[in-house]
């Protein structure tokens, strides 16, 4: 499962000098790196350092200020993006689950693919509870979000988000807000869904699951990538004063 | 004793000089509010709009609907307007219908900016979360709006336009100083040519009241079947 050393592996993004400001305030100073197909990178650093804000960039829910991001060889920030057909590429997993409350588990799940055309009523109706069963809550297709607990919640959102057949999977902090005893079967799912080969980019404090689950992890801090490296050898040989203490913090 | 005596002669004498203001009443807080409610609802989508000039007068209307008095913006409409060339014309089979208009359109253009508020908060009550999932999935943010967000903030709408319906039963007491018909209208009347002052003033609180408080129960009993539903 780790780092995948086929460089034939195609680029799925490329980030260049990525800068995002709000107002006068720097959150993402010129960072630059990219993401290979089955590619599975954790983001960790310190609270505010800019890893949400970096991996809202992605799916465009904030606009950079300057630098470009290239997906599927085309450069997002350009005018003229249709940005609702290249958030559909984009699955995102949220801390707060942000499941819809007024739908029970199945329209959750049916009602944008469907909206959007992307199947019918039926094919999405089969995908949905062929994806529940996977994460073992195929009873539950009929609940509403509030009869459902935190680790049940997260794992029917990355159902939700696999609807759209997504090329690529980014989690922000997906179990920060989970009881301990749930953090595993979310933690589960992901492994699997990594295993399977889909292209994940994890913001995460779980650094088991950064250094297990994923091949490569990007320390990002005051907007900077501070290193980016294969995971093991980010968190055995740790060089920059500040991962070193965020680690020593951290573990 | 006495005075109750009274009022029971005054309601069987003048009944349906009462009952009629109860219809007009009932008439013009119903206009009111329907119109005061489709008006606000595209208000509160100006209040919200990513157009700034849109957003500013918007924000200038509610906040002056709302902070002069009824009684004055109806006076204005009414005796004002006329005045620089605006009058509502008159309809030959309803009686009275340019100072009936006078009235609907002051308390309407009134409940609008009240409504205004009461949908922006409760659209502003709804998770930003709810919305942020929408557009992630590739939803514009009018279908995440009519799919999602409208769908939940109407648990907080509905309940605080019910009382919006109540609080217009109240307030529409002072279209009777532009001689509308309502129940403050022919409550007067009667104290007029009764002198019961106090019996008069009576009865048409206790109607009022028997308005105002069986809207509310059954405002209270639609807020609790809603909840029974769904929680969120
Ligand atoms: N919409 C916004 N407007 C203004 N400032 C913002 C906005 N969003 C984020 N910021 C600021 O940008 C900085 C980076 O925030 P961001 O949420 O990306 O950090 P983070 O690394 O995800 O932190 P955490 O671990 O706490 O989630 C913070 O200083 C934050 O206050
Ligand atoms: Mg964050």
């Amino acid at each position: 499962m780790a780092a995948n050393p086929d460089s034939n592996i195609s680029e799925i993004i490329r980030v260049e000098h990525l800068t995002k400001k709000f107002e006068n305030l720097l959150v993402l100073d010129d960072i630059s790196t990219s993401f290979r197909t089955h590619e599975v990178v954790s983001v960790i650093g310190p609270s505010g350092g800019g890893k949400s804000t970096f991996l809202r960039c992605l799916n465009l829910m904030e606009t950079p200020t300057s630098g470009a991001i290239y997906v599927d060889g085309v450069d997002i920030c350009k005018k003229g993006v249709d940005i609702n057909r290249h958030r559909e590429k984009m699955g995102m997993v949220f801390q707060q689950f942000n499941l819809f409350n007024n739908m029970n588990v199945m329209k959750n799940l049916t009602a944008a693919p469907v909206k959007l055309k992307k199947m019918t009523a039926e094919e999405a109706e089969t995908k949905g509870i062929t994806l529940l069963r996977r994460v073992g809550l195929e009873d539950k297709r009929n609940s509403y979000p509030y009869e459902l607990s935190g680790g049940q919640k997260q794992r029917i959102a990355i159902v939700r988000a696999l609807m759209m057949n997504p090329e690529v999977m980014l989690f922000d902090e997906p179990t920060s807000a989970l009881d301990p005893e749930m953090i595993g079967e979310v933690l589960d799912v992901m492994r699997e869904l990594a295993e399977e080969g889909m292209t994940m980019i994890v913001v995460t404090h779980e650094m088991r699951f950064a250094r297990e689950v994923s091949s490569r992890t990007l320390f990002l801090s005051d907007g900077h990538i501070e290193e980016d490296k294969p995971s093991h050898e980010l968190f055995d040989h740790p060089e920059s004063p500040r991962l070193i203490s965020f680690l020593q913090k951290v573990l | 004793m006495q005075f109750i005596q009274t009022i029971i002669k005054i309601l069987s004498k003048y009944g349906n000089f009462y009952a009629e203001g109860v219809r007009n009443t009932l008439i013009i807080s119903l206009m009111a509010v329907v119109f005061g409610t489709l008006l606000g609802a595209l208000m509160a989508l100006a209040r919200m709009s990513k157009i700034k000039p849109l957003r500013w007068l918007a924000t200038a209307y509610i906040e002056f609907f709302r902070g002069t008095p009824l009684m004055v913006q109806l006076t204005f409409i009414f005796y004002g307007l006329p005045m620089v060339g605006i009058s509502f014309p008159e309809v030959s089979f309803i009686p009275d219908f340019s100072r009936f208009m006078a009235g609907v359109v002051a308390m309407s253009l009134n409940s609008c900016a009240y409504v205004a508020e009461v949908i922006r908060s409760g659209i502003q009550a709804v998770d930003p979360g709810q919305m942020e999932a929408a557009r992630c999935l590739g939803l514009s943010g009018g279908q995440g709006m009519t799919m999602v967000v409208l769908p939940q903030a109407i648990r907080n709408i509905l309940p605080a336009l019910g009382n919006e319906f109540i609080t217009v039963i109240k307030e529409s007491s002072v279209v009777s100083v532009i001689g509308i018909a309502d129940l403050m209208y022919r409550t007067n009347g009667v104290k007029a040519k009764t002198y019961n002052v106090l019996e008069c003033l009576a009865t048409a609180a206790i109607i009022y009241f028997i308005l105002t408080f069986t809207f509310s129960k059954l405002v209270a009993w639609a807020e609790r079947r809603m909840a029974h539903g769904r929680k969120s």
